[in-house]
C-alpha cells in the first residue's frame, strides 16, 4: 500500500497514524509539496484531479479522501476500529468523521494561513475553529458522562483518529486549546495508545517512558 | 481592584480534569500558572514559565512527583525547587533555582488557588456536585442577564427544563469568565447531559448579549 505523503499535512498524518495503530505497514512515497507544489504537477494530478494529497494507492484502488483511508486501514487490519457494533456506535462514527471535514476547513485552513501566508480571513476562520472545539468538547463532556472516553465508544475508533491532528495543532494556526479540558483529556487518551506515532507539532507523552539515564560526562 | 483580594481562594480547575500524573494551564489574578498533580496525587500550583528559558510548564510532563519542563528536561519537586538538570547529569541544583508556587486545596471535587497566603478555608458547596468547566467570552453581568438571576457569593443559580445549575463564576479579565457548572449531588447521566446542554445555551445566550451590547 503506498502513501502519497507530506510530513507537515495533518491530513497525511491521519492515515500514517491509522496505520501504526492497527499495524499496517505504509510503502512512504514523500511528495514535495510546499515549495515545490509537487502535488499540482503532472504526476499526481494523473492519479488525483483534485491535486490534494494523501493519496493512498493499492492495487488499482486510489484513494483521495482521508476519511476512506481510515475505512480502509481499519476494515483490512482492525475492524474493531470502525467502530459500528451498535447503531448508535455506527452513527456517532459517521458524525464525527463527517464533522472532521469542519475542522480541516477551519482549524486546517487557519494553520495554511499562518504558516504558508495562504489567503483567508483568519478571524472568521478562528470564529469557525473555536465553534467547532467547542462542539468536540461539548461531545466529549457528553460521553465521560456516559463512562466513554473516546468520541464514539469507549474504544478509539476511525472518528478520534480523524478529528485528532486538525484539533492537536489548532495552537499552529493561532487558536488555544487551553481552555478545553475534555479535549486535553482526549488528546491525552490518543497519545497513550499502543503503537502511537508523533508528527511535527504533535508529541508523545515523554512520561510513558521512564527517565532516559545520563552518566556524568555523556552529556 | 482585583476579584479576589490577597489570601482569598479561587476556584481554578475541576478535579477530575487534572487525574494524576498530568499538568494544564490555569489562569489567576496574578497571571498564568501550570497546575499539576504527582503520580502519588498530590495537585500543586506552579507560575507557567520555566526560569531556565521562559517555556510555560504547562507544557511539560510528569514523571513520579516531580514536573518536567518540555524545552530542556528541567524538573521541579512540589515545593518549586529544581531537582535535575538533564544536561548537567552530574549536577546537584542550587537551592537558588526554583519555580514560585502558589498555596491550593483540592476540595469537594474543585482545585482552589489562593492568591497570597491563605486566610480561611475554601468555600464547600454540600450536595452539589461539579460537572464541567467552560470559558465564557463574556463577564458576570452577561452571564446574570441571560440566567435573570443575580449571582451571589461567586455563585450564580440558572433554571432551565426543571433542574437548576448552580454556576461557580470567576472574572478572568472584564469579558471573559471561568464557569465551572455544579448539579445537584446524584443526579443521573441524562440530567447530567442535559445541564452540560443548557450551560452552553446559557454561554451563547450571555455572549450574544454582549455582542448586542457591544454593537449598539
Amino acid at each position: 500500500m503506498k502513501l502519497y505523503d507530506y510530513v507537515l499535512s495533518p491530513s497525511c498524518y491521519k492515515a500514517r497514524l491509522m496505520a501504526a495503530l492497527t499495524g499496517v505497514k505504509l510503502d512512504i512515497r514523500p511528495v514535495d509539496f510546499h515549495p515545490g507544489a509537487e502535488h499540482r504537477g503532472p504526476e499526481l494530478m494523473a492519479l488525483n484531479p483534485a491535486g490534494s494529497i494523501p493519496i493512498l494507492e493499492d492495487g488499482d484502488l486510489v484513494l483521495t479522501e482521508s476519511s476512506a483511508m481510515l475505512v480502509y486501514l481499519a476494515a483490512k487490519a482492525a475492524p474493531q476500529w470502525l467502530g459500528n457494533d451498535t447503531a448508535l456506535q455506527a452513527a456517532r462514527v459517521q458524525q464525527w468523521l463527517s464533522f472532521s471535514h469542519r475542522l480541516t476547513g477551519s482549524l486546517g485552513a487557519a494553520r495554511l494561513h499562518e504558516m504558508l501566508l495562504r489567503p483567508g480571513d483568519i478571524a472568521t476562520l478562528h470564529g469557525q475553529g473555536i465553534a467547532a472545539l467547542r462542539e468536540l468538547e461539548a461531545g466529549l463532556v457528553e460521553q465521560h458522562i456516559r463512562g466513554q472516553r473516546f468520541l464514539a465508544s469507549d474504544r478509539p475508533t476511525i472518528a478520534d483518529v480523524a478529528c485528532f491532528p486538525y484539533v492537536a495543532l489548532a495552537p499552529d494556526g493561532g487558536v488555544s486549546l487551553d481552555p478545553y479540558p475534555a479535549i486535553r483529556l482526549w488528546s491525552r487518551a490518543i497519545r497513550s495508545l499502543e503503537g502511537f506515532i508523533e508528527m511535527p507539532g504533535i508529541h508523545r507523552l515523554h512520561e510513558l517512558k521512564p527517565e532516559p539515564v545520563l552518566e556524568a560526562g555523556e552529556a | 481592584m482585583l476579584p479576589y483580594p490577597s489570601g482569598s481562594w479561587m476556584p481554578v480547575a475541576l478535579s477530575a480534569d487534572l487525574p494524576a500524573g498530568t499538568v494544564m494551564p490555569a489562569q489567576t489574578p496574578v497571571g498564568p500558572i501550570a497546575l499539576w498533580r504527582s503520580r502519588s496525587g498530590r495537585a500543586a500550583a506552579f507560575a507557567d514559565r520555566c526560569p531556565h528559558r521562559g517555556m510555560r510548564l504547562s507544557r511539560g510532563f510528569v514523571r513520579g512527583e516531580a514536573l518536567s519542563c518540555i524545552y530542556h528536561g528541567w524538573s521541579y519537586a512540589q515545593a518549586g525547587n529544581c531537582l535535575r538538570i538533564p544536561a548537567h547529569p552530574g549536577l546537584t541544583p542550587p537551592e537558588t533555582i526554583g519555580v514560585a508556587t502558589q498555596p491550593v486545596e483540592d476540595s469537594g471535587g474543585i482545585i482552589w488557588i489562593s492568591v497570597g497566603e491563605p486566610t480561611a478555608r475554601p468555600p464547600r458547596f454540600d450536595g452539589l456536585a461539579p460537572l464541567r468547566s467552560m470559558i465564557v467570552e463574556a463577564g458576570i453581568a452577561a452571564l446574570e442577564a441571560a440566567a435573570g438571576t443575580k449571582a451571589d457569593g461567586g455563585l450564580l443559580d440558572y433554571a432551565q427544563n426543571a433542574q437548576t445549575l448552580r454556576l461557580l463564576l470567576t472574572p478572568q479579565g472584564k469579558a471573559r469568565t471561568l464557569m465551572h457548572v455544579l448539579v445537584d449531588e446524584g443526579t443521573g447521566p441524562a440530567k447530567r447531559i442535559a445541564a452540560s446542554r443548557a450551560a452552553e445555551t446559557l454561554r451563547r445566550t450571555a455572549e450574544d448579549i454582549l455582542r448586542s451590547d457591544v454593537a449598539q
